[in-house]
């Protein structure tokens, strides 16, 4: 084996840094980012590692590494360096999805065309957004704008979802709209893999479509969607006021509007989706909004809040496959299981998606439901 | 082509860093227009802001104060003060007919040698471009 | 009328490179109120002062410019120069022809032009210099140290074996500070006690130190050499006068309650003393948890219910009679010349790490306390044993850099004193059980002092094993726990089944040291350490003149550099009480009484509260300067609306006639 000598490799560390991996120069290689990962549990993932590579400029633009980080931020929240690790990842990423250089997963490929083209990950048309509302009609302009991510409008099982949220806004007597002219994905995990201009016409198109229609308040159900309307869209020019459904639905609860009739008598576990807690600090209300449910007991997994693990959904991986046993949604089942409860309840619809799927997978034996559908329940 | 003009500068320089940093750049034989006079004081903060309208009215072409860094400052916070009280003087000068670009505020630490001599010169070309001063200011 | 004198000077071709000397010689001549000026090759040399001299002295001269360098080269030789001609050194003043001139400037005309203006500024200036004298104030030749650790009982000695008088306050009913807690000490491993309580004893036996534990610092006035302090004694309940430390009173005691000095490792009655070589070795009772006090309080307030019972047993044990419940706290003033702060530090809180386990896991514990486990003294004799179950642990993990070097959950600075203190744990569990194995999870392994790199090969030596990574998670897993984190030189996750997690916490700034400042008018920093007056060249000083500083309220810092701090502290005490008398620079504000409008803006903006107020006979109050604290600053000059503040040295007539001679 020759042993190489480093020159370094300046271009490839100006071009990370170019695209936003400025914090990479603070990284003191701790180490503690890849003991917090939780793919450690599961498979070798070195996120310290890829850094060091960035920081030498010998990053490997081949390797399927680049796409492994789930953008959980659970090493973000604990990195002594305060370094934007998910800023690096996704500079890494930039750089293969704007140049078209490098290895990129080939399902993620397939989903950024079809956002690309059809607007919406899964390809549907854009006249079916609204399906799974049925015949309801619903007004022309409205302050309240309830928007429920492209999976739990298009896919039959996060469906319930969207379905559930209507179902109770409607009987509080909340009024409310859906885009007239149908809104497209809100562009997160483009953004998380690395195509920025495709992100930044989604959001074009996004703010103003809302814009048209008067919306004050956007009502999200996807922790994703929350994220990037809240933090992302001002940017560009969409100030809203964004409120994920839990936030809502637990005000409405301390104001009194929202009132239960029956009892469920569950035992439930919550797992906190990471852009919703670990991204903007929601931890608080989706648990109140549970509590206040009759007839729940809430139980606590060995990890939760901020300490939760990710479902494995987030950053673009849940385009991707996982194989059998490297999967996150599994790890975090065994600690659902773990507490004896029913229910496992979920307020995000990739952390439901993946749930489901590991339930199918495993037999594990307890049920995965949404916030919204429990609420609905107890109506 | 007459005479090329020559604007004439007060500078109000701290003891501690910028009357320091001047003497820094002539140590480090650090050259810069000739056009600034220097009047030492021991802090930015005692600057009063009667000498600086009193310069003007005399018929300086620019008055320049310069003290430590913020943070820096030998009695502490001596030029938090200086910096509050010239950020309302200026908007008084231009009320007088003194354009804002003829007074200027600047922290030089006393190892910044070449910061000053730079400050010198940017300020005597602007003060040149400027050219003399209107007449029929107030001062 | 001014006689002015002005000494231009060649510089040798310094300036006479660049400046045409004889025409700025002659253009001095016709300055006004110059009755004198020449040139010279050097004015600095012996020569050239005797020839400023004998020209006062002959021409009658009454002030002088010395046109040459920089103030901050020659101001005092010059000042020197004329106050040897009889006339008072302030008349002098320099007018900077080197630096700000003939080294800047290329062009001989225009620096020719130049200096001549520099010259008549300096001129116009001196007409207005006034005579002015530095004051002589007394010095009270005693001082007051804060915090009785290692740092102010090295400082509180130091002061004494010099023969100044020195109280030593602490706020603990003991002296001792962290130092007391600790079992050996590296990297000489000498046991802590051993060394520290020689010096404890000594404090208490000194004649030149008074004592004062169970004290609080209240008030401070005055200024350097003349410190007015106010310091509470807090009610000990117990007559130290009378008490013979004879035991039986917490012997007897029948509450017990968590021990602070063991970290709730232990317990303590409540009436106790700290630890058994305590210093003074008389007992306070903590009137929280007393029960005869809950009695009486019940009792005073007239409380409904069941009484608690009526206890005071230590007053029917104590033989001398010297429990006492009337006692209350006591507010005493006293003058000093100078303060040190030595109040150390506190161990860092490591709860907000929530992968740690601390509070969750009973066999995760602070460096702290395995320190206190360890102690032959301490709440488990020595014996190091597992909180959990009691058992002696033989699988030992150590964590480093808990609340150091963290911008996020902790601090950002290197505590300094864990690397060595981790290595000492190691080398003493081995030798405590040689069956012991040591895994230290460690960031860098920092050993810069003597000797304390071989200290680290020496615990490697005697078998801890270290890897370099970060801890991401302890979990519990039978009755053992599993430390998990990235090995950073493998690049591979591991494992280590541990029986006992010890994290080595760093040290933040000690509880209240924000108010202590705020009471001592000194600065603290981001992180609540005390700043130091340069982190350099004046160590142990601080921004006020009179206050010193000693030990790990500066940051965090080992035992041997806290000790050389407080003989640093000590050394700059005596020398300031070794004078008799005090003089002050003469360059500072006065306030004319009969232009102060006494709305005391003054006061506020006085960076050093060097301004009083006071009332006038005619009932006006008005702003005095306190000459000995103001340091020249002017600021009180720039805000007064009324004119009648002004700075010696700079005054405003100064000033304004440098601008005008610009234009004459
Ligand atoms: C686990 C551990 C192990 C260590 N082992 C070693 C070692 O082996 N060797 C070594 O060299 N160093 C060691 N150190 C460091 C050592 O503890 C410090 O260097 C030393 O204690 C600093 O002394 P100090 O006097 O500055 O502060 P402290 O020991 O903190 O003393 C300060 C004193 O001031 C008092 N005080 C605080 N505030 C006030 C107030 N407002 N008014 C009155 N009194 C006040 C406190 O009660 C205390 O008595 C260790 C530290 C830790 C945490």
């Amino acid at each position: 084996m020759v042993n190489e000598v480093l020159s370094p490799y300046r271009e490839a560390v100006d071009a990370v840094i170019e695209a936003g991996g400025e914090a990479l120069r603070q990284c003191y290689q701790c180490g503690l980012c890849t003991g917090t990962c939780p793919w450690n549990y599961l498979k070798k993932f070195s996120s310290r590692s890829l850094i060091h590579q960035a920081q030498l400029g010998t990053a490997d633009f081949e390797s399927e590494e680049t796409w492994t980080c789930v953008t959980c931020r659970a090493c973000v929240a604990r990195c002594p360096r305060e370094v934007a690790i998910i800023d690096i990842m996704k500079a890494l990423r930039s750089i293969i999805a704007e140049m078209g250089a490098g290895y990129m997963p080939e399902s993620l490929r397939v989903t950024l065309k079809n956002i690309a083209g059809a607007g919406n990950p899964l390809g549907e048309p854009a006249e079916n957004r609204h399906q799974w509302a049925g015949d309801r009609k619903y007004p022309e302009q409205s302050e309240l704008l309830y928007v429920p991510c492209c999976v739990s409008a298009y896919d039959p099982v996060a469906r319930r979802i969207a379905q559930a949220t209507a179902a109770v806004l409607d009987q509080v007597g909340v009024p409310f709209g859906v885009a007239n002219e149908p809104e497209r994905c809100c562009g997160e995990s483009v953004r998380k893999a690395g195509n920025e201009s495709l992100f930044a016409a989604l959001a074009q198109h996004n703010i103003e479509t809302f814009s048209r229609q008067g919306a004050g308040r956007l009502l999200t159900s996807s922790p994703h969607c929350y994220h990037t309307f809240l933090n992302e869209y001002p940017d560009l020019g969409g100030r809203f006021d964004v409120l994920h459904y839990t936030q809502y639905l637990a005000g409405l609860l301390r104001e009194g509007k929202l009132k239960f009739g029956k009892e469920l008598n569950i035992k439930v576990t919550y797992h906190d989706p990471c852009y919703l807690g670990r991204h903007n600090g929601v931890y608080d209300d989706p648990r109140e909004l549970l509590r206040g449910i009759p007839g729940i007991e809430l139980v606590e997994m060995d990890d939760y809040g901020p300490d939760s693990i990710c479902c494995g959904g987030g950053g673009g991986r849940i385009w991707q496959e996982n194989v059998k046993g490297e999967r996150l949604s599994d790890l975090r089942l065994d600690q659902a299981l773990a507490t004896g409860a029913d229910v496992l309840a979920v307020a995000c619809p990739y952390c439901l998606l993946n749930f489901e799927d590991g339930v199918l997978t495993t037999s594990a034996s307890i049920q995965v439901k949404d916030i919204t559908e429990l609420v609905r329940e107890a109506l | 082509m007459g005479v090329e003009f020559e604007p004439r500068i007060v500078g109000f320089l701290c003891n501690w860093c910028s009357y320091a940093g001047a003497d820094m750049a002539g140590t480090s034989r650090i050259s810069y227009p000739p056009n600034l006079r220097v009047i030492r004081v021991p802090c930015s903060g005692r600057v009063d802001p009667i000498l600086i309208v009193k310069s003007f009215q005399m018929g300086a072409d620019g008055v320049l104060v310069a003290g430590c860094h913020p943070g820096d400052c030998h009695y502490a916070e001596g030029n938090y003060y200086a910096r509050r009280r010239f950020a309302m003087l200026r908007p008084f000068l231009e009320y007088l007919g003194i354009e804002g670009d003829r007074f200027r505020v600047e922290w030089v630490s006393a190892s910044e040698g070449r910061k000053f001599s730079e400050v010198v010169s940017s300020f005597t070309n602007q003060l040149t471009e400027l050219g003399p001063r209107a007449t029929g200011a107030a001062v | 009328m001014a006689r002015i004198g002005v000494f231009i000077c060649h510089c040798g071709t310094n300036i006479a490179g660049t400046v045409d000397i004889p025409t700025v010689v002659e253009a001095a001549q016709n300055m006004p109120m110059v009755v004198y000026a020449v040139d010279s090759k050097y004015n600095c040399s012996e020569p050239g002062q005797a020839a400023i001299r004998d020209a006062i002295l002959e021409n009658r001269l009454n002030r002088v410019v010395v046109a040459a360098c920089s103030p901050w080269m020659h101001e005092k030789t010059f000042r020197k120069a004329v106050a040897s001609a009889g006339l008072n050194p302030y008349l002098a003043e320099m007018a900077n022809i080197r630096e700000h001139n003939s080294w800047v400037h290329n062009d001989k005309q225009a620096a020719t032009d130049k200096a001549i203006e520099i010259i008549k500024m300096a001129v116009a200036k001196v007409s207005r210099h006034e005579e002015l004298f530095p004051k002589a104030l007394p010095i009270t030749k005693r001082a007051l140290v804060v915090g009785g650790g290692i740092a102010g009982i090295q400082t509180a000695l130091d002061i004494a074996n010099a023969g100044h008088p020195v109280v030593l306050a602490e706020r603990e009913p003991s002296i001792g500070g962290r130092m007391s807690q600790l079992d050996k000490t590296f990297p000489t491993l000498d046991c802590s006690s051993c060394i520290l309580t020689p010096k404890m004893v000594d404090v208490m036996q000194h004649p030149n130190i008074k004592l004062m534990t169970y004290t609080e610092l209240e008030q401070v006035e005055g200024f350097v050499g003349n410190f007015k302090v106010t310091l509470r004694q807090k009610a000990r309940k117990v007559d130290h006068a009378k008490c013979t430390a004879c035991g039986l009173c917490w012997q007897k005691c029948p509450e017990k309650v968590d021990s602070e000095f063991d970290l709730n490792l232990g317990k303590r009655t409540a009436i106790y003393i700290p630890f058994p070589q305590a210093v003074p070795p008389r007992p306070v009772i903590d009137t929280a948890n007393c029960r005869y006090q809950k009695y009486l309080d019940f009792t005073a307030e007239g409380r409904e219910g069941k009484a608690p019972p009526k206890c005071g047993i230590c007053e029917k044990i104590c033989p001398v009679g010297a429990i006492d419940w009337e006692e209350t706290d006591e507010l005493i003033t006293e003058e000093f010349g100078a303060i040190v702060a030595a109040t150390g530090y506190k161990p860092f809180e490591p709860g907000g790490y929530t992968e740690l386990g601390k509070g969750k896991f009973a066999d995760v514990i602070t460096g702290l306390e395995l320190e206190r486990m360890m102690s032959p003294a301490g709440p488990f004799n020595g014996e190091v044993k597992r909180p959990s179950n009691g058992e002696h642990p033989k699988e030992v993990v150590f964590i480093t850099c808990v609340g150091s070097r963290d911008k996020q959950r902790g601090r950002t600075y290197c505590s300094k004193v864990c690397c060595m203190y981790i290595a000492k744990h190691a080398i003493m569990l081995k030798s405590h059980d040689p069956e012991v194995n040591c895994y230290v999870f460690n960031m860098d392994v920092r050993t810069v002092s003597k000797d304390y790199e071989e200290f680290y090969e020496q615990a490697q030596l005697s078998g801890a094993t270290y890897i370099r990574g970060k801890v991401s998670k302890i979990r519990q897993e039978g009755d053992q726990l599993i430390v998990r984190g990235e090995d950073t030189l493998l690049g591979e996750i591991i494992e280590v089944p541990a029986d006992m997690v010890v994290l080595a916490v760093g040290m933040e700034h000690s509880e209240g040291a924000a108010e202590l400042a705020q009471k001592l008018h000194i600065s603290y920093d981001v992180n609540g350490f005390f700043v130091e007056a340069h982190p350099k060249l004046r160590p142990v000083e601080t921004r006020s003149d009179g206050i010193f500083l000693a030990g790990a309220c500066l940051g965090p810092r080992d035992i041997p550099e806290t000790v050389s701090q407080g003989s640093g502290a000590a050394a700059k005490v005596c020398g300031l009480l070794s004078q008799d008398f005090l003089t002050t620079d003469p360059l500072v504000s006065v306030i004319d009484k009969v232009k102060c409008a006494g709305c005391l803006l003054c006061q506020d903006i006085c960076p050093f509260s060097a301004i009083d107020s006071e009332t006038l006979r005619d009932g006006r109050t008005v702003s005095v300067v306190n000459e000995s604290i103001c340091k020249g600053c002017g600021l009180c000059v720039a805000a007064c609306r009324f004119g009648a503040a002004n700075l010696h040295g700079f005054t405003q007539e100064q000033l304004l006639a440098e601008v005008l001679a610009l234009w004459e």
